[in-house]
């Protein structure tokens, strides 16, 4: 059905039109173009390298302390202050507003005379109340900002010093303390007289409910965990295989034979990895695995895709050298790891930062990591020139990956680095030659259409790979529970941080008003000349942030019971880090909501990454801004690549 | 255009106004709750009638929960010696304070108590007023500078002792290794707190800064990363009220026991002690840092008395425990603790 209308455009070569806008655009580049790819690969670097060095880091209790602090405040905030900023506004009082919105929502119910807690508002009418106070606020930020036309940042820093001194000036006032409490006052109070608890039950589950792991116990989970993200990984590689390539008219039917062979044998490779620790299991399920996925899918390319048609072989300087810089930096992080005494690792100290992995993990990752880059760079210059010469390279650059498994898992001293990261390599490895062979024998395609099957693999790829991680990080085995692990509890606040950055992204991508934040921010004045109702827009969307703030501060409510004077001032610029980092523009237009969730992420790994590998928190701050500023140059860097590109 | 926004400028300048109006009547109001005197800032209080001797108490002030503490101290003191006692609080403004010893000076004061917040601005004028043969105190802060001046003493707390106190708590409840969570980097006196612990406790301290007040949900998770990294730390000392309660949030998160300690006093933090969920808080009394040196200025302007020997008085370390938290829970609430 699909190949009459692909016969017409693919076949007859020469295309009729050559319109630049037009052009075709690789599923590699439409990816590279989004706003949040800078902030994905960051995060990955980021976890990548603390998971390497923190002992703590990958376990799911390290899990539920980063979505903790990434989640609320800081998450809700970016997402919120990333649309502002998108609409072309700043709000410098949005840091402050949470803590001043939880104040509030406390002291409507409070008991203001002093008795007891129950004689204020109940929370059903208390919530709705400082809603509403918190939306006037947004307005009121919005329209000063309309009306004077002052620029954003001095409207909202006077605001930030009205809430600021508000804050305490009202806390003394009527409590006579720096700090409004307390919440569960509420729970006493209805426990002790029988009373009504004012909704307090009810909504301390919506808003502070949290997932004990431990008293999850599911023994299938390890089994859902392997399938789910293998299966997820399959699918993703076997959609973006279908996104790549160039459909074949009439492929070689013998190849499908081929791709169930391949999956076959990884199953089976899969299944012996797992089962057994000897050093000749692991040998034969690593190349089980490496065998059934270069036929698997190297036959599923032959039945469906198109064979390449130039298969010259020239490599330019500029891929040369990167190539030659990489294989350098991949020798210095060997000899590093080889010579720095593996027994002492531990013992290596320098400037106080003694990680529980040592230095010589930092060293290997950190030189490693940039080889991997550089072969990558090198990839890249030599596929604008020859096809089969970037295929070349990126085959070596797998077949390197997987010796540098092989050497970690005999090197390393951490059993973490000798089965998962061995592993992971060895996978990374696997598909990065797969990919090599199969861009060395078929053609990539030159033009959309025909991409729902592609779209819908990766799409369930992408939600088995995250069911199987949930099961993973949700539920505990018998085992463990016997062994005594920590107590691992997931907040409820995730799940509203989720949900609103959905929703926030869904209004952005997909409706009109999303449609007109980009234009507000990206040129009120012309935007107003289409038809845009800009200062409406404006006003929305600060009281966007401030709705989110109210939710902020009452969840910070049902957490802490007591909010303190001080609660959020200063904050406002870790929510614009968090959405600069995640790729959104400083100056207006240009950004995404996803991209500052993601922000919001890196932001927790580096925050919490910090102490879970024993460094010492005097260098915090500099390891942050390092981090952060690595982050912001390197989502610079993608996008002005991909953008030139285009 | 203009004329609107001249129009909505007039309106937040009124709006400003009143809120800064509304903040003067908070203080004053306050001290008319508290005391029944209606001195505003600067203000000669007469509490005696028949008192002829004069004393200024010069500090950095705010008005805060801390600072009424040690202003109802020293009143109480002046009210029961008969004395007139002039309290200017400096708002964290040196400038202020300069201006306020300067006028103590030039009425004559029979005895001037301060703080020094930032010595270098202060000691000169307080020198000025020994020269002068004023006898002259630092209270709260100033233990460094007290000499150099030739104030006769120092009250107040120093940091250190008070650390150390709080290490010898930690060894008579048993704990072996103790993580000191800092709220604010770089605050000497802060950490002058941990190195006091460090000194006196038997086992390991960790000395770490683990995230402002300002966001507590990072604090806690920093505290909990901290734990988790050091799955042998069975102790924790929270050098703030704030903090010491995320501690004890950090523990219940991850379903372990710890000794927790704290510093200063909310009645949240004095609630969990009451209910034997923190071990103690140091509380450096600052009661005694009004009190006292209205008592010592009036002995040594009516017996010639000179307190200290050269040496600071210390008003502190003093602990609240599971045993005396309802006391002081009440007598907090009383405003003198």
């Amino acid at each position: 059905m699909t190949t009459a209308a692909e016969a017409s455009t693919g076949s007859n070569g020469s295309e009729e039109t050559h319109d630049e806008r037009l052009a075709y655009r690789g599923i590699f580049q439409r990816v590279l173009v989004r706003p949040e790819i800078g902030a994905v690969i960051a995060a990955v670097g980021v976890w990548v390298f603390f998971w390497a060095v923190a002992e703590p880091f990958g376990r799911a209790s390290g899990a539920a302390s980063i979505l903790d602090v990434a989640a609320s405040p800081l998450g809700i905030m970016a997402v919120a202050v990333a649309m502002l900023m998108i609409g072309g506004e700043f709000d410098l009082s949005s840091g402050a507003a949470t803590g001043a919105l939880g104040i509030v929502t406390i002291l409507l119910v409070r008991d203001v005379s002093g008795e007891m807690a129950g004689a204020g508002f109940s929370l059903w009418v208390a919530l709705p109340l400082s809603l509403a106070i918190a939306l006037a606020l947004g307005w009121f930020n919005g329209t000063m900002v309309n009306r004077t036309s002052l620029p954003s940042f001095i409207v909202t820093l006077g605001s930030f010093f009205v809430l600021k001194g508000a804050k305490l000036g009202f806390s003394k006032l009527i409590v006579e303390q720096i700090q409004v409490g307390t919440l569960d006052d509420l729970a006493d109070y209805a426990e002790t007289t029988g009373a009504s608890d004012k909704g307090y039950g009810f909504l301390n589950t919506l808003f502070a409910a949290e997932w004990d792991r431990r008293s999850h116990i599911w023994e299938a989970r390890d089994n859902i965990y392997l399938l789910g993200t293998f299966l997820g990984l399959a699918l993703v590689i076997i959609g973006v295989f279908e996104l790549h390539h160039r459909r074949a008219e009439r492929g070689i039917p013998a190849g499908y034979a081929g791709a169930g062979l391949g999956l076959v044998s990884v199953l089976f490779g899969i299944n012996t990895l797992h089962s057994t620790d000897s050093v000749s299991g692991n040998w034969t399920g690593s190349l089980l695995i490496l065998a059934g996925m270069t036929v698997g899918l190297i036959g599923l390319s032959a039945a469906r895709y198109h064979p390449l048609s130039d298969r010259s072989l020239a490599l330019p300087t500029g891929a040369v050298t990167s190539f030659g810089l990489g294989v350098v930096a991949l020798a210095g992080s060997i000899i590093a790891a080889a010579m720095i005494d593996s027994q002492n690792s531990e013992n290596i100290s320098w400037l106080g930062l003694v990680t529980v992995q040592g230095g010589r993990a930092i060293l290997f990752v950190s030189l490693a990591g940039a080889a991997l880059v550089l072969f990558l760079i090198g990839v890249n210059r030599a596929r604008r020139s020859s096809i089969a010469g970037g295929g070349l390279l990126l085959a070596v650059t797998a077949l390197s990956v997987a010796g540098t498994a092989f050497f970690v898992r005999a090197e390393s001293q951490t059993p973490k680095f000798r089965t998962q990261a061995f592993s992971f390599m060895l996978m990374a490895a696997a598909i990065m030659l797969v990919w090599a062979i199969a861009s060395m024998l078929f053609e990539r395609r030159s033009s959309t259409g025909h991409e729902r099957t592609g779209l819908a693999l990766v799409g369930s790829g992408f939600v088995l790979a995250l069911v199987g991680l949930g099961a993973r990080l949700l539920y505990v085995t018998q085992s463990e529970l016997d062994a005594g692990i920590t107590k691992t509890g997931y907040s409820v606040r995730i799940l509203w941080f989720a949900g609103f950055t959905a929703v926030c992204t869904w209004v952005l991508t997909r409706t009109r008003f999303g449609s007109w934040t980009y234009a507000v921010g990206g040129n009120k004045q012309a935007s107003r000349q289409v038809g845009v109702p800009a200062n409406r827009t404006k006003v929305q969307l600060f009281m966007l942030v401030s709705f989110a703030a109210w939710l902020v501060g009452v969840l910070l409510a049902f957490r802490l019971n007591t909010i303190q004077a001080s609660t959020g001032d200063g904050e406002e610029f870790e929510y614009i880090i968090a959405a600069v980092v995640g790729g959104t523009a400083l100056t207006g237009g240009y950004g995404s909501t996803l991209g500052a969730a993601i922000g919001a992420f890196i932001m927790a790994m580096s925050v919490q990454g910090i102490p879970s590998a024993r460094w010492n928190s005097d260098w915090r701050f500099l390891f942050i801004g390092t981090i952060l500023l690595l982050a912001a140059i390197g989502n610079n860097y993608i996008r002005g690549k991909a953008e030139a590109a285009r | 255009m203009t004329k609107r926004f001249r129009w909505l400028a007039a309106l937040l300048a009124i709006v400003l106004f009143a809120a800064a109006c509304g903040d003067d009547t908070n203080d004053s109001g306050e001290a008319a709750d508290e005391s029944g005197d209606a001195g505003d800032n600067g203000e000669a209080v007469d509490q005696t009638q028949g008192g002829d001797l004069t004393f200024h108490m010069i500090t950095h002030s705010d008005d805060g929960p801390f600072w009424s503490v040690v202003k109802r101290g020293a009143e109480a003191a002046a009210d029961a010696l008969g004395v007139t006692l002039v309290w200017m609080p400096g708002n964290n403004d040196p400038g202020q304070m300069v201006t306020d010893i300067e006028t103590a000076i030039g009425e004559g004061s029979d005895g001037i108590a301060a703080s020094l917040p930032s010595p270098d601005q202060l000691v000169g004028p307080l020198q000025q007023a020994v020269a002068e043969g004023i006898p002259v105190y630092t209270l709260n802060s100033g233990a460094n500078d007290y000499q150099a001046i030739g104030a006769t003493t120092h009250i107040g707390q120093s940091e250190d002792v008070a650390g150390r106190g709080a290490g010898l708590r930690f060894n008579e409840l048993g704990a072996t290794k103790v993580l000191c969570g800092r709220q604010e980097q770089s605050n000497v006196g802060l950490e002058e707190r941990c190195s006091g612990l460090k000194e006196t406790f038997d086992g390991e301290v960790i000395d770490e800064f683990v995230g402002l007040d300002a966001d507590q949900t990072e604090q806690i998770n920093g505290i909990k990363a901290v734990l988790e990294a050091n799955p042998d730390i069975d102790g924790f000392l929270g050098v703030g009220p704030v903090i010491a309660m995320s501690g004890l949030q950090a523990a219940q998160d991850l379903g372990i026991d710890l000794v927790i300690g704290g510093f200063d006093m909310t009645p949240e933090l004095l609630g969990a002690i009451e209910a034997g969920d923190i071990a103690f808080t140091v509380d450096q009394q600052q009661y005694l840092q009004g009190y006292l040196p209205v008592v010592l200025m009036f002995l040594e302007a009516t017996n010639l008395n000179q307190a200290g020997g050269g040496l600071p008085v210390l008003t502190g370390p003093g602990f609240v425990t599971p045993e005396n938290a309802a006391g002081v829970l009440a007598l907090s609430e009383a405003g003198t603790r």
